[in-house]
């Protein structure tokens, strides 16, 4: 157990130097003005306060209407909150420094800076999720990865317009298209490799991650599996009620996932199950938090 | 000598990614056969193998371009570059040893086992099926028909 160690320290280890072909052509993401994480919209910037009175009328419409909160939750949730979790994993810009988890993807795994790497990188991060919003009861599920899958687009697009400089509809057109049959080609590989075993998931990250590069270091392909399959696990450990509520975090690369004792397992399930009993019972519970997902599984 | 320590190593490697299962489907690029062809002159072996390099057939290739107009995630363009670029790499007996031990690990499928997700995303609760549907239409053991497609067109699953 000890001798786990986390994809980061994995991927340094290798002795390998070799380069990677630098095939990188022309395509730095160098925008003029960089696009805000999520959108223009004041709704969804960190700073913006919901006046008093627009969050009672709100909780007003939820309680009158009756409205499915689970179902309206995806917007928020899935929609902004979980796709700028993926958007910023393997976020970058020419000429400005990596975050940590940037600098795994593009230094230790010496992918290159372009902004295809970087939907590669987020469709990776994507798929995870989506793996465990099939657990979900079904119409919930589908719907929270309807949204995500739509923000990825509508963001896409605005990236490609206001960032990468197109300034052809026709041409953004083809990007997107040429953007949607590798989001499902790479769903459809991961998803096999996910279910069969290590070695096909190795393959499929190294056509889609890896863009198939014959020069591949072995060492960083078994680090992402490690990678991919310890996100997994600690989804796999998460209730409906947390993942949906937006409480999942990915692990940075330079963390190491340890499996959980079942005594351990007990522990967290036990108080994780006092938690939103507490919170279901209570009466002075806002219409907008309330759930029916469960928080047992 | 240190080239035949690395001519040593390098066949250790070629040994572990014969063993390397096939892909149940056609790619333009294979992992396995791309590292054999990588590796085999390193370890002094014909890369003209007789198994591993066979050709796609006529069919194979319309197939792979049929399935999506990019075939399954690849980055079309750049992936004729990188295959076209070979590089010239200085291995080390360490290094590939490094390698082969990454592919056995790979290969032992450590990491499924150990952090195992259980039924719970294996037989997803709102799609319990999924995966089964998928591998078996891979592996040819059902086909999915018209009106499975459409029932899943219309109700998602």
């Amino acid at each position: 157990k000890n001798e786990l160690e986390s994809p980061e320290e994995l991927a340094r280890k290798s002795q390998l130097t070799s380069q990677p072909i630098d095939y990188s052509n022309n395509a730095p993401v160098n925008p003029k003005k960089k696009r805000p994480l999520l959108s223009d919209s004041k709704y969804e910037s960190q700073a913006y306060q919901l006046p008093k009175w627009k969050e009672a009328l709100g909780e007003m419409v939820i309680r009158i209407f009756n409205l499915d909160m689970d179902k309206v939750r995806a917007g928020p949730i899935a929609g902004s909150y979980y796709y700028a979790l993926c958007k910023e994993q393997g976020l970058q810009f020419e000429n400005e420094p990596l975050s940590e988890t940037a600098k795994f993807f593009y230094e230790d795994l010496k992918l290159p800076r372009t902004f295809s790497q970087w939907f590669q990188i987020t469709v990776l991060h994507e798929w995870i999720l989506f793996v465990r919003m099939r657990a979900m009861p079904f119409k919930y599920g589908k719907n929270y990865q309807q949204k995500l899958v739509d923000r990825t687009f509508s963001d896409i697009e605005l990236r490609l317009f206001e960032e990468m400089n197109v300034n052809s509809g026709r041409i953004a057109d083809q990007y997107l298209k040429d953007f949607n049959s590798q989001l499902r080609g790479a769903v459809f590989a991961y998803d096999e490799g996910f279910y069969t075993d290590d070695a096909t998931l190795a393959g499929a990250i190294w056509r889609n991650l890896f863009g198939g590069r014959k020069n591949i270091d072995v060492v960083h392909l078994e680090a992402m599996v490690r990678y991919v399959r310890s996100q997994l696990y600690v989804l796999s450990k998460l209730s409906d009620r947390e993942f949906a509520l937006g409480k999942f975090k990915f692990v940075p690369p330079d963390e190491v996932v340890y499996k959980l004792s079942p005594s351990q397992e007990a522990v967290m399930k036990k108080a994780v199950i006092e938690k939103y009993e507490a919170m279901d019972r209570n009466p002075d519970i806002l219409p907008s938090e309330k759930s029916k997902l469960s928080y047992k599984n | 000598m240190s080239s035949t320590a690395v001519r040593e190593a390098a066949v250790q490697l070629v040994k572990t990614l014969q063993k390397f299962p096939q892909e149940r489907i056609k790619h333009l690029v294979s992992f396995r056969d791309s590292q054999l062809e990588r590796f085999k002159p390193i370890a002094g072996l014909e890369t003209t193998g007789t198994d591993s390099t066979k050709k796609p057939t006529l069919s194979d290739i319309k197939d792979i371009i049929n399935r999506t107009s990019g075939p399954l995630g690849l980055q079309k363009d750049l992936l004729k570059k990188v295959q076209e670029a070979l590089p010239q790499e200085q291995f080390t007996a360490q290094t590939i040893e490094e390698q082969n031990k990454s592919l056995n690990n790979i290969m032992s499928n450590k990491y499924k086992t150990y952090y195992d997700v259980g039924n719970k995303l294996y037989e997803p609760q709102g799609n319990p099926l999924y995966y089964k549907r998928l591998l078996d239409e891979i592996e040819g053991k059902t086909k999915e028909t018209f009106f499975t497609a459409l029932r899943t067109v219309v109700f998602g699953k």
